[in-house]
Order: structure tokens, then sequence, then C-alpha cells
């Protein structure tokens, strides 16, 4: 599925923020790939939804950039086409709707930090509490029915392993610029199952050599 | 089609538009096997998988499968019943649509709770993007050869996400903001409206509205 004539730029700014899993499908896909960080907002109107990331695939027969943009949209494109998504539609469906709820914990924790009025505010972190625990509860149960292998499906790295890591990079990195002590507050939180599926992802050969430039998550979790 | 003929799906979810609106249209339009579930509130809540709804089961040959999200759902279902382009890019372009569709609802809610100098922000940030979308749904249409869909000249899923997208914002969201129905009029083109009033005609939504009103008395000659 990989040819050696597609290479990729994925527009976003120089953070982690919710564009780390899309690194790491694009490292563990073995792709050409770079990225650009655009002037912000001079170029809002150049891109597709006026928002960032974007994914331009060039290729070399010829035909026009194909472009799209959409964080988990992009995720699901280059899992799919570089065989990270099964292909089998539920087995597909059923690491998609993890993901799916990664974000809404996210936009819950967005709401809870733009608000000011201190009853909302109370309202969206007790919501937040509860999705996160649920998602730690589903992710820790599939894991170990898995075998607590590090991987919460099958036997290799897959896409749900692959933003299961990004998500906790985004949470434990990017968020600690939006309230300081995240690290303390999600960290004890975490299952062991959870820890190891960070360390198997970052330590994976296909992953291995990117450097996120938040660091080791490995290391922040087991510390 | 992927799905047997003794396949049976139930929709769980609560007896309102929300965000459950398209996967009664790709049931519909799929012409499936399906009914809908509305579950006692909170009691229910543990015994789902994500403690949330919408919820997907799926029965067949004595089994039974399940899944949850909406935007997973619809995903899901479209795929099964050949509303999604098999060629990867091609279902990309449809579901990053649907992705920024889940951005506006996300920056509607911000700005309805916003309060003080967010809201104003708020507002600005969710009309931008609601414009920004709208051009991009003319955008696409004006290179569509029907004028009626917004890919090929066939229902697909982004026909089906737009319409419930609308419907959410047209119909339903007035009881969280009274005027949203008529801002969101405003800000569309009579080449949207015709989409929208299209895709309500498709002879495969027809028992959709058998349930419910369509669009069609909303838009007088006065918003074309």
């Amino acid at each position: 599925m990989s040819s050696s004539n597609v290479s990729y730029t994925l527009r976003y700014f120089d953070i982690v923020g919710l564009a780390e899993s899309s690194r790491i499908l694009l490292t563990a896909a073995g792709v050409e790939w770079t990225e650009e960080h655009p002037e912000w907002p001079q170029e809002k109107p150049n891109q597709p939804h006026g928002r960032m990331p974007v994914l331009v695939e060039k290729s070399t027969d010829g035909s026009p950039d194909f472009v799209i943009c959409e964080s988990s949209n992009i995720e699901r494109y280059l899992a799919r086409t570089y065989g990270f998504l099964p292909t089998d539609l539920k087995q597909a469906a059923l690491q998609e709707q993890l993901r799916d709820l990664m974000s809404d914990v996210i936009v819950l924790f967005t709401s809870q930090v733009q608000c000011k009025n201190e009853e909302d505010k109370a309202e969206f972190q007790t919501k937040f509490d509860g999705l996160l625990e649920t998602l730690i509860n589903v992710q820790t149960k599939l894991l170990k029915d898995n075998g607590n292998t590090g991987r919460l499906f099958g036997n290799k790295l897959s896409y749900a392993d692959i933003v299961t890591y990004g998500f906790y990079m985004t949470m434990l990195v990017s968020f600690a610029g939006f309230k300081a002590d995240i690290v303390d507050v999600i960290k004890p939180k975490l299952t062991p199952e959870i820890v190891k599926l960070i360390s198997v992802v970052e330590s994976d050969p296909l992953v291995v050599k990117h450097k996120s430039r938040g660091g080791s998550l490995a290391a922040i979790v087991s510390a | 089609m992927l799905s047997g003929s003794d396949t049976v799906y139930v929709l769980r979810y609560f007896d309102v538009i929300g965000r459950a609106e398209g996967c009664r249209l790709l049931l519909t339009a799929a012409n499936a096997s399906w009914t809908e579930e509305h579950p006692e509130w909170p009691a229910e809540k543990a015994n789902q998988p994500f403690e949330r709804l919408p919820v997907l089961v799926e029965r067949s040959n004595g089994n039974e499968w399940i899944l949850c999200e909406s935007l997973t759902i619809e995903r899901y279902l479209a795929r099964v019943f050949g509303f999604m382009p098999t060629d990867l890019k091609q279902a990309a372009l449809q579901e990053q649509m649907a992705d920024q569709q889940a951005d506006l609802l996300s920056a509607f809610f911000a700005q309805l709770t916003a309060t003080g100098d967010m809201k104003s922000k708020q507002i600005d940030e969710f009309n931008t993007l609601f414009d920004r979308m709208v051009k991009e749904h003319g955008r696409i249409l004006s290179r569509s050869s029907s004028k009626q869909h917004l890919f090929g000249d066939q229902l697909s899923y982004a026909d089906i996400s737009l319409y419930a997208f609308y419907k959410l914002f047209i119909v339903y969201l007035k009881c969280y903001q009274s005027d949203i129905a008529e801002i969101v009029k405003s800000k569309l083109t009579p080449e949207i409206i015709n989409l929208i009033l299209s895709i309500e005609k498709e002879p495969q939504l027809a028992p959709h509205f058998s349930k419910c009103d369509t669009m069609a008395a909303i838009f007088t000659a006065k918003d074309f």
C-alpha cells in the first residue's frame, strides 16, 4: 500500500497539541514526511477549514496534491492507508470508537478551561473526571483482556495503540500549559496496563525513531 | 451490501434529534431492519459500554455486537451499507465534513455557556467557523454535477451527515438557544437550501418523514 513516490507534509503549530498521533502514524508508516509551521493567522484562509492540522499528500506521478484536515480524520486516513486499522469493518469500528471517546474527554477539558463561571467550571470538571475514569476503565479492560501486552488489540502496533499514546501526550504534555499540575492529577489515575501501553508504543521499532518535542511520555508516567 | 438479511439493529438513544439523527437516517436509507430504544436514564447508564448514548446493537445469527460513539456508528453504518466510498481519499473527504460539523456543535455549546469577555469571543468564533463551513459546502457543491448531492449522483454519507447537521441546528437546538434557527438560516445560500430540500426528497429517506416533519415548510420563498 505504501509507495515510494508519495510524500507528506503535516501543517501544524510547533507544539505537541493534537498532532502527535499523526506524527507517530507517519513515522510508523515509514513514509517520507516533513512538517510545516505556517505563519498564523496569516495562513488561516489557505487551509481547507481555516484550521490545522492539515495533511498534504504529494505524488510524483503528476497528480495534484491531496489535502485533508481534521486531526482524527488525518489519523484514520493514514491508519487505513498504511495498515494500522483493520480492513474488517467491525474491528476497525471498535478501534475508532476509542478515539472518539478520547476526543470527547479533550472537549470536556477545554470546555472546563475556557469556562470563567465557577459553577459551570465545576460542572465541566465533574463531567471530565467521570468520562476520563470511564475511558481509563475501558482501556484497562481491553489491555487486560488482550493479555496485558501493552497492546489494545492483537499482537502488533495498531491505530488504537497510537492514538491512545497521542491522547496521553496531549493530556500530560500539551495541556500542562493550561493546568500546571495536570501530571500530578492524572498520573495517579493511570493503571499499570496503560503505563505499559505507553512504554510499549514509545519503544516499538516502528515508532522509536520519532523524537517528540514533548520528550518521553513513558518517562513522565513511570517516574 | 455487507449486512445479512437476517441482521437487525437497535439504536439506543434519547427520544430527541440530538446526536443520533445521522444514525437514524443511515439506517432508514439502508432499508435496514431496525428499531429504536430509549433506555431509562440514568438508570441504564452503567449498562452501556461507555456509560453514554447513542449505542448501536447489531444482532445476527444469535450473536450480538455493540458499538458506541455517534460518529463511529455513522461511519460504520455508512461503510456497511455502501454510503461511504471505498476509495480511501474519497472517504476521507466525506469524513472530514462530519468532523467539521462536530467542531461546529462544540463551538455552539462553547458560545452558549460562555460568560463575561469570553461570550462575545466564542460567538465570533462560532460565526466564523459556521460561515467558513457554509462556504466549504458551497465550494464542494459547485464542483458536483447534480447540485442535489455533494459527491457523485447518489445519496452519500456526506449528504446524510449534512442533512442531519442542518436539521440539528434548525429544528432541535432552539431548545438550548431560541434564536439559533434564524441565525443559521440567515447564513445559508439558496444552493445549500436547495441541497437540503433535495436530500429530504430522496426516496430512500421517505420512511423517515412518516415519523417527523420535513424542513420544506421552514424555508419560505424569501430564504431562496
